[in-house]
């Protein structure tokens, strides 16, 4: 009895039918959420923009050291590196320090533009290539300019991204 | 209250069971339906009912109509109720579901638009290694200059170059070709590594190192290796890259 005369009644006809219309634009709101939010091709990028992010901030801390803050600049290196490469790093410390402490340098060195050159997500192996001008200052003379091209691995560990490789670009193999 | 109704109720179906007993024989067959349809207001029941159950009885009349909505609420106002309350249900259901749905549209849409998204270099294999293949070629015929067919690094310029890359590409040349022919000088610009740093569409960002080996053939051949790093833009045209910018990172 009371089914029937909801139905008879036009506006609690209209209040059902705009239910079900919300119902049906919640349905595909959420579908259309959910793919969005587990795209894959979205996590790939993802993860290629924060291995840029994170390569790029690397390649600077390792061409970036104060011969005043000595402890602090190599403890970044460390930081932003893993594998063989920070192995060395930890190795080399203390003949760098030395070195470092006699020429009394202060390196700084500003980003000019990064790019990631290949990306494998599920291995966590990314390789990236670094535009950079290094500015090293010595205590006498003026302030070298240079501009560096760093390629470097990267590897995703537990704390992200990290430097597994770095180096020169080389030059005058190829050409010619 | 409800226990003195009882009693009275409980008294009256004694009642009758009593006045039927004693009327079956002469009322017949027809009697005990009568009886049960109507227990209470059975004349036949009165007769055995003494003063005491006559006072009793009013007042369980009168506690009849105050107990009896209590009874019948229920049964009366189930339809009105959910009158009430099923266009409110309604309501309040159409008001979450739509919130859900307009949150869920906005959250996917800003999903989709995040920079990250837009960039499809790397995640689109096809167009990243297009776009890489194409510069890096355009790169090197129009960073080359050989002084015995000068016309090539003019031609390579007007087939890869659009826009504001075409005057940049005339000034970063402009010595070489002023000099080339005296000094018999041939460039050669390879592309060693590129990365797109951007690829959105038919626009592109492309971060390109280079050799470029310059040798001049004179009395004695000469050759000089010099590192190139810059940045390009690029736009496709039909099916083709084209640099639109050339970014050296001067400051």
């Amino acid at each position: 009895m009371a089914r029937v005369r909801i139905t008879r009644n036009p506006l609690m006809a209209a209040a059902v039918v705009l239910t079900v219309v919300a119902a049906g634009a919640a349905a595909w709101g959420g579908v259309s959420r959910y793919e969005a939010a587990h795209d894959e091709s979205a996590a790939y990028a993802q993860a290629r923009d924060d291995a840029l992010a994170a390569g790029e901030q690397a390649v600077q801390n390792m061409n970036t050291l104060d011969h005043r803050k000595l402890a602090k600049g190599l403890d970044s290196w460390e930081d932003s590196t893993t594998g063989d490469l920070h192995q060395q790093l930890v190795d080399g410390r203390d003949a760098f320090v030395k070195q470092i402490q006699e020429a009394k340098t202060v390196s700084t060195a500003r980003i000019l533009s990064g790019a990631v050159t290949e990306l494998d997500d599920r291995a966590g192996k990314a390789g990236v290539m670094v535009a950079l001008r290094v500015t090293v200052t010595a205590p006498k003379g003026k302030p070298a300019v240079k501009e560096s091209r760093m390629l470097g691995r990267l590897s995703r560990t537990s704390e992200g991204w990290k430097l597994s490789a770095l180096g020169q670009a080389p030059v005058g193999n190829t050409a010619g | 209250m409800s226990t003195t109704r009882h009693l009275v109720n409980r008294q009256r179906r004694l009642a009758t069971v009593a006045a039927e007993r004693a009327a079956a024989p002469a009322r017949g067959t027809a009697a005990p339906d009568t009886a049960l349809d109507a227990p209470a207001p059975d004349p036949s029941a009165k007769d055995t009912g003494t003063d005491d159950e006559a006072a009793q009885d009013e007042a369980g009349d009168d506690a009849g109509p105050a107990a009896a909505p209590e009874k019948n609420e229920p049964k009366g106002e189930r339809p009105s109720r959910l009158r009430v309350r099923l266009p409110a249900v309604l309501c309040a259901l159409t008001v979450l579901l739509g919130a859900f749905a307009a949150w869920a549209f906005a959250s996917a849409g800003s999903l989709r638009d995040e920079p990250s998204r837009q960039n499809t270099a790397l995640t689109d294999i096809g167009r990243t290694s297009e776009v890489k293949g194409q510069i890096a070629d355009a790169v090197g015929a129009v960073f080359s200059y050989d002084y015995a067919s000068p016309e090539k690094s003019e031609q390579a310029a007007g087939t890869h170059l659009v826009g504001k890359a075409v005057q940049q590409h005339k000034d970063m040349l402009a010595q070489v070709r002023a000099q080339g022919q005296k000094q018999k000088l041939v460039l050669t610009t390879t592309v060693t590594d590129s990365g797109v740093e951007l690829l959105d569409g038919d626009r592109a960002r492309l971060l390109i190192f280079a050799d470029q080996s310059n040798t001049r053939t004179g009395k004695s051949d000469e050759t000089t290796y010099a590192a190139a790093m810059f940045a390009v833009d690029a736009v496709r045209r039909g099916d083709t890259w084209r640099i639109s910018a050339i970014d050296t990172f001067t400051r």
